[in-house]
């Protein structure tokens, strides 16, 4: 019925109220990152079961090394699928920065400030890349595709294809990523930062406004161009200090090393974490949740003696499902429930 | 009433055709002028040269009676010219607070004075965003709700709030009542209604529907192959009136 006489013409219906205990479980279970939240819980308790090794020191130690790495790359990854863009070539990055390094190291700088070179080296490849995507009009699917050859060829040939070392022992190794849970409480720091950027940040909602309605964020005068650079300097750099702390951890550059492997976990992580691919949607909690997942995932089935090959069935139908159910429950999760 | 815009015998042409052939048009503040017209009549082209989207090849548009360059949209909005179009306005993902703060958004004082980062000021945007929306009547259970959940004529609603709250005088609406529901149009007319009775703002409606336009509007004007072919008070206008004009010039055009 049309409410002519209505003495609210403006009233927009009000929410159906639940309360207490049952609302905040339902609230919990609406977040996307909630159901993987409850699939990763399930996981443990059935390795747990199935190996009694699961849940010791070591193994946890082994777990939190295995996750690092794909959710700080989930980062980055998550802010460019959020404004709807990808980077596939920060695996390369990855690869790429040990040896940057190495060298500024060997041309005589001080090892932090061979690092930093390393990052910059990192942020300009970004740079580069968003250049070409924004400027050049090329989607970044193509441009990154072609940056990942490009830079696997650049780090193939300055390292000649070999493995070079890193130093070991050091405080700094340790504190980058040779002690056991250096990497996880880099990544855990990363995430933290991170989710204030997406959350509390001018940044992370034109970033959000971007990918959602990009008519709307150019209308509001917002610099689309900006943002997407500035994202995929953001990834780039993050992939390098991935691919550092790795070295560290290892105590070797290794030019094979990360590639598509490392950068399809991390954005496999962002998007079981509930990352819409589509853009404007997106959460850096849900990309440390899915990487967890991915990792619980991974070292589980290698506890249990799975091989290589079972795993990636397991990981592609983990992807598919998570997919699937995140798709699926959106639209329950739109306020006012089921529409 | 005092009048806020003025345009004197703007022309314009893409290419051989030709938009628009000396339009004039005014609208004080506390007035609502509705542009009636066919598609290709140059009601766009019009509400796009007020916006500073197009530049006219001819004529000149006055604000608050000065002469005006309306050179880009940003120009225009600084005027206090602000366009809603119905669709393109606002971000599904985001809250209806954060879309009313889109690239105005509040932040919080600085915690330590040389960290040069400040974090968004969620509790006062959404306050003023609270504010802002009751003052003009918009009741909404929660400025939190995302704005993809909500139906057209709220979008609406919320998108007119913002360029009212952005300290827009010269309000242009493009189709504020295109594939509307009878209830949805009512809660657009009625905050159509409260904006002109605050009698500081000037509304431009562009629309398709003869009996709504009449009913909301305080004057009318028809437009056809890029010239104004009627204008009148809508209290001595009917629907049926506009309607044998429109269909005259069918005739006309027919025959010529």
């Amino acid at each position: 019925m049309p409410d002519t006489d209505s003495p609210h013409p403006g009233r927009i219906a009000p929410l159906p109220e639940r309360r207490g205990v049952a609302r905040r479980l339902h609230d919990f279970l609406l977040r996307p990152e909630a159901s993987v939240i409850v699939v990763s819980a399930a996981l443990v308790l059935y390795f747990e079961v199935a190996n009694p090794n699961f849940l010791s020191g070591d193994n946890i130690e082994t777990l939190s090394q295995f996750v690092a790495a794909p959710v700080i790359i989930a980062c980055g990854e998550i802010m460019l699928l959020i404004c709807r863009e990808i980077d596939l070539s920060v695996g390369q990055v990855f690869a790429l920065a040990p040896f940057v390094m190495g060298f500024a190291e060997a041309a005589g700088l001080p090892i932090i400030a061979a690092m930093v070179v390393a990052l910059l080296v990192s942020g300009l490849i970004g740079l580069l890349i968003g250049l070409i995507t924004i400027r050049l009009s090329v989607p970044s699917f193509i441009t990154t595709l072609g940056a990942f050859f490009l830079i696997n060829g650049i780090t193939l040939t300055i390292s000649r294809g070999f493995p070079a070392n890193v130093p070991v022992g050091t405080d700094l190794a340790g504190f980058m990523g040779a002690w056991g849970y250096a990497e996880f409480v880099w990544a855990l720091g990363i995430v933290a930062v991170m989710h204030v950027v997406l959350r509390h940040t001018r940044w992370g909602l034109h970033t959000v406004a971007t990918g959602g309605n990009v008519i709307a964020a150019a209308e509001a005068g917002i610099r689309i161009d900006h943002i997407k650079i500035g994202n995929f300097v953001l990834t780039s750099t993050l992939g390098g200090f991935t691919g550092l702390m790795e070295a560290f951890r290892v105590g070797s550059a290794d030019p094979l090393a990360g590639g598509s492997n490392i950068m399809f976990l991390g954005v496999a992580s962002g998007v079981i974490g509930g990352t819409a691919i589509a853009g404007g949607a997106g959460t850096i909690v849900g990309g440390l949740v899915g990487g967890i997942m991915l990792g619980v995932l991974q070292d589980g089935f290698t506890l249990q003696g799975i091989n290589a090959f079972m795993f990636n069935i397991i990981i592609g139908a983990a992807i598919l499902i998570a997919m699937v159910a995140n798709i699926h429950l959106a639209r329950w999760r739109a306020p006012g429930g089921a529409r | 009433m005092t009048e806020a815009i003025r345009a004197e015998k703007l022309k314009k042409a893409f290419g051989h055709t030709t938009a628009l052939d000396g339009v004039s048009m005014h609208v004080a503040y506390g007035e609502t002028l509705g542009i009636l017209g066919d598609n290709g009549a140059g009601k766009s082209t019009l509400i796009k040269i007020l916006t500073g989207y197009h530049q006219p090849d001819a004529g000149q548009v006055f604000v608050d009676g000065r002469p005006v360059a309306l050179a880009s949209v940003s120009q225009a909005r600084a005027l206090g010219i602000e366009c809603v179009y119905q669709d393109l306005a606002l971000v599904n993902g985001l809250s209806i607070y954060h879309n009313m703060f889109l690239n105005r958004e509040l932040l919080r004082p600085p915690n330590l004075h040389w960290w040069p980062f400040r974090l968004l000021d969620h509790a006062e945007m959404r306050r003023r965003a609270e504010r802002a929306l009751a003052d003009i009547g918009v009741d909404v259970p929660s400025v939190e709700v995302e704005v993809g959940a909500l139906s057209g004529g709220q979008r609406q609603a919320i998108a007119v709030a913002r360029a009212v709250h952005g300290e827009a005088r010269i309000l242009l609406l493009d189709e504020p009542l295109a594939a509307m529901g009878a209830r949805e149009a009512r809660l657009i007319i009625g905050l159509i209604e409260r904006l002109k009775a605050r009698g500081d703002i000037a509304i431009v409606m562009i629309a398709h529907n003869y009996a709504q336009t009449l009913e909301i509007c305080d004057r009318i004007m028809l437009m056809q192959h890029g010239e104004v072919t009627f204008e009148s008070p809508a209290a001595t206008t009917s629907a049926e009136q506009l309607l044998d004009i429109v269909r005259r010039e069918y005739r006309a055009a027919r025959a010529g």
